[in-house]
């Protein structure tokens, strides 16, 4: 493994349901990595295994057969805490629902996993107020998510998930409830992040608007990945054009 | 069909309907309980020892109504707020608001029939269990207690099916006044009260002034009267509450401010709370009322229970008198701790009893002083010399009544040994014993006396020496100890359970948050923590204002319990007591809260 792999998947394999019951297999035998400071789109059709490899890279769930290493960690062999510390410190996660904790401040939001840690509050208070800045979220901070729009909140979400500097980004369909306005201004944030701090991102969608933000997008059918598409020296929407064709030929 | 779809969403929530149903049983269970004794006019006039017992338990049955009625409100709150997504869901399929509201009232109906039914069931084992239980630890007899009372049946029936009648009614209004989709996205906010400082001022200085003459009133009761308690009930309500409001989100809001709130899931903890205590305010006056009463109650009791026997002390000169004492008796006799025995020899004829100067001169008999003060602490025990004995002391009514016959007693007459051995006479030997300390040889001390009356019969009205007193008094008090314990046990279940309740019918809303802290990377041990500082601190509050109130509503009790008796004697093993019934409250509750909110880790 060099040190400028991020994520690396070896022969990853999902099969749900016990031994002696019907199985049902939705990821088989998965190999990819991301570099650090890459941009990479996970794309495929409901039910393909996108959200289950996810889970599986951020230890939510537990595979059957495989690695995944994250940032030098072998998180199949993390077991309690090991995992919880791991969440907190590695990954920064933004989803679809936002997951904001909603008796508490934007603030209080994001400090979080940076009060998890235990950092000192003054260095907590600088980190959250520099996150809110890159963010545009500054003026936000004392309102509760209840007080905010859906664009807002997923901004806050991000601000949340970036502010301990993990190793990688991973987005579970960030956009999927935001408008197009909101959602295009959140895509443009998470392609500033990645350029600015070099922090790695992993988008998981079946969104081709969003995946043309990418670097790279791999497509998943039927648990493995079918195709890999680079954006290369191409503008966005040259890039978009292109994942749209290759959406179309891919699920034929 | 709906009724079909209605059934199956009960099913698929089967859970939070059982924590539903067990609390509403409970609390009709407890209901009975306490009707069973407060309605039966016949157990209150032959063991109430005040004729108030009757207006107290009238007040008691108000309250109990009022907090009852909180209660199903609560109750029925959470029902609605775990059906309103389905009923939303069967509208917009279709269902006629008429249709859904039947179905709504028919719901809310039909469990509270369950439960009120189930709840009396129960309710009649607990009586039945408690008052045995109670009657043998306290060695109490008690006449007219039954745990089968017809007229509490009927009225723990009326008051609950007509509450539940009530809420449907009031579910159906709230239900068809609603729009579908309020209904169907009900659960997703979470409400942040506003602070508005001088509001709050005045609320918390209120607050103070009602406590403090709630606290005054039970106080002053020898002037108020019966007054004093309406009076200390509404006022301390209103005082708590007012109180709580004004102060607790003060107090988390300034915490919210400091570094310690950025430190682990410290903040979040007190956002959990700032929105929770705000709902939380009238249940947690409750509680605390509930709570005082519980644990006044029972110190009231347990202080009768223990402070009877020192009162018996302080009357009259020796515990038993003995005459012709046996083996079986002398075996008694021995197993006491004695302070101080005497054994005189009598000769009684006609309506004369004789004694011998030179054993009363051997061991003189002792007398007590009674002073004026009425501060039984000063009634000393002292003996005289025989001239002066000879005196006054020979008409002292415990001397003369060492001989007692048939109709009252014999005239004691005080001879010089030669005199005494010429007279004649029916000898009797008489054995007087003063115990160290009655409590301590009670068991002894009751057969020492069944085999003393049982041998010689002495008049009804009269009293030989302060055993045979303390069984009088336990006779007298005896109901009023009863009544301590028992609803001291009653209000515990009852309050313990409506927290429990309470707490527990949030979990389903927190679940959703334990799962967003799981996802972010929160240690289990730091929620498993999180959560036993939140229930804690729920917990803690109403029993810190519990303690507090208890500690100034036994000053109501002074003149019931006069000295050497108090009110605030040896209260400190009974709090211990309550407050460790009221910890394992804490602990299930938080048990049940884990078991509802953690999330299960993938691999276990």
């Amino acid at each position: 493994m060099t040190t400028n792999t991020v994520v690396s998947v070896s022969g990853l394999e999902k099969t749900y349901g016990k031994a002696n019951e019907r199985q049902y297999t939705a990821l088989k035998g998965l190999n990819f990595t991301v570099d650090s400071g890459e941009f990479v789109g996970i794309m495929g059709a409901s039910g393909s295994g996108k959200t289950t490899l996810l889970n599986m890279l951020s230890t939510l769930d537990t595979p059957t057969k495989g690695d995944v290493v994250v940032n030098g960690h072998d998180v199949t062999k993390m077991r309690g805490n090991q995992l919880a510390d791991f969440r907190a410190q590695e990954v920064g996660f933004i989803f679809q629902d936002f997951n904001l904790l909603e008796s508490l401040t934007a603030e209080e939001n994001i400090g979080l996993p940076l009060a998890l840690k235990g950092t000192p509050s003054k260095v907590m208070d600088q980190a959250i107020h520099e996150v809110a800045e890159t963010l545009s979220i500054a003026d936000l901070l004392q309102k509760y998510p209840a007080e905010l729009s859906g664009g807002q909140k997923q901004r806050v979400a991000a601000a949340r998930a970036i502010v301990h500097h993990p190793a990688i980004l991973m987005g579970d369909e960030p956009t999927g409830a935001l408008d197009s306005t909101s959602a295009r201004e959140l895509l443009d944030l998470l392609t500033t992040i990645n350029e600015q701090q070099k922090m790695s991102v992993l988008l998981v969608t079946h969104d081709p608007f969003s995946a043309s933000f990418c670097q790279r997008i791999l497509f998943i059918k039927d648990g493995q990945i079918g195709s890999e598409l680079r954006r290369g020296d191409q503008d966005r929407s040259t890039f978009y054009q292109g994942i749209l064709t290759e959406l179309g030929t891919f699920n034929e | 069909m709906l009724g079909k779809l209605a059934l199956a969403g009960i099913k698929n929530r089967r859970r939070d309907y059982l924590v539903l149903l067990a609390g509403l049983t409970m609390s009709a269970a407890i209901f009975y309980m306490f009707a069973n004794l407060a309605t039966n006019q016949a157990f209150l006039k032959a063991n109430a020892a005040i004729s108030s017992a009757n207006v107290i338990f009238g007040f008691g049955a108000v309250l109990l109504i009022l907090i009852t009625v909180v209660y199903i409100m609560y109750a029925n709150s959470f029902l609605l707020s775990m059906r309103q997504h389905d009923y939303g869901l069967f509208m917009m399929l279709g269902a006629t608001r008429k249709r859904v509201g039947e179905l709504v009232f028919l719901e809310t109906l039909i469990l509270g029939t369950i439960a009120t039914a189930i709840g009396l069931g129960l309710g009649l084992l607990m009586s039945k269990f408690l008052v045995g239980f109670l009657l043998n630890m306290l060695g109490l007899h008690l006449s007219h207690l039954t745990a089968v009372y017809v007229p509490a049946i009927v009225a723990t029936g009326v008051l609950y099916v007509g509450l539940f009648i009530l809420a449907s009614l009031f579910n159906l209004i709230k239900l068809t006044r609603t729009t579908v989709l309020k209904l169907l996205h009900s659960d997703e906010l979470a409400n942040q009260p506003k602070v508005k400082p001088f509001r709050q001022m005045v609320q918390g200085v209120l607050g103070v002034v009602f406590l403090a003459a709630g606290y005054w009133a039970l106080a002053s009761i020898k002037a108020l009267q019966l007054a004093a308690i309406p009076i200390a009930l509404v006022t301390i309500t209103l005082g708590t509450y007012l109180l709580f409001r004004a102060t607790i989100l003060m107090v988390i809001r300034a915490l919210r401010h400091t570094g310690w709130a950025k430190k682990h899931l410290n903040g979040f903890l007190l956002g959990q709370l700032n929105f929770r205590v705000h709902n939380y305010t009238r249940m947690l006056t409750i509680v605390s009322l509930l709570f005082a009463m519980a644990l006044g109650a029972i110190t009231v009791g347990s202080g009768y229970h223990r402070q009877l026997p020192m009162m018996a002390e302080k009357i009259g000169t020796y515990t038993v008198a003995v005459h012709d004492k046996n083996a079986r008796e002398q075996k008694l006799i021995d197993q006491l701790h004695i302070a101080h025995q005497a054994t005189y020899t009598q000769k009684r004829q006609g309506k004369t009893v004789y004694y011998n100067a030179s054993e009363l001169a051997q061991t003189p008999v002792e007398l007590r002083a009674y002073s004026n003060s009425g501060n039984m602490n000063d009634q000393k025990l002292y003996t005289e010399s025989l001239k002066k004995f000879k005196k006054s002391g020979i008409s002292d009514l415990d001397f003369l009544s060492l001989a007692l016959g048939k109709v009252g007693a014999y005239s004691p007459k005080i001879l010089t040994a030669k005199q005494f051995a010429k007279q004649s006479g029916k000898v009797v030997t008489v054995t007087t014993v003063r115990v160290k300390n009655l409590q301590q040889d009670l068991p002894a001390l009751k057969k020492l006396n069944q085999l003393e009356t049982a041998r010689f019969s002495q008049p009804g009205t009269m009293t030989v020496g302060n055993y045979q007193n303390y069984e009088m008094m336990l006779a007298f008090f005896g109901g009023l100890e009863f009544i301590g314990y028992f609803l001291g046990i009653a209000f515990l279940a009852m309050l313990a359970s409506c927290l429990m309740f309470k707490i527990l019918s949030g979990a389903p809303g927190d679940q959703r948050r334990y799962r967003m802290l799981y996802k972010v990377g929160v240690r289990q041990s730091l929620m498993r923590h999180g959560i036993a500082k939140e229930i804690g601190i729920l917990f803690l509050i109403p029993g810190i204002m519990g303690v507090i109130d208890v500690l100034f509503g036994l000053q109501m009790f002074k003149p019931l319990m006069a000295a050497p008796m108090s009110p605030y004697l040896g209260i400190g093993s009974t709090f211990l007591i309550f407050i460790g019934l009221y910890a394992i409250y804490y602990l299930i509750t938080l048990a049940l809260y884990w078991r509802i909110v953690l999330p299960q880790a993938p691999n276990d």
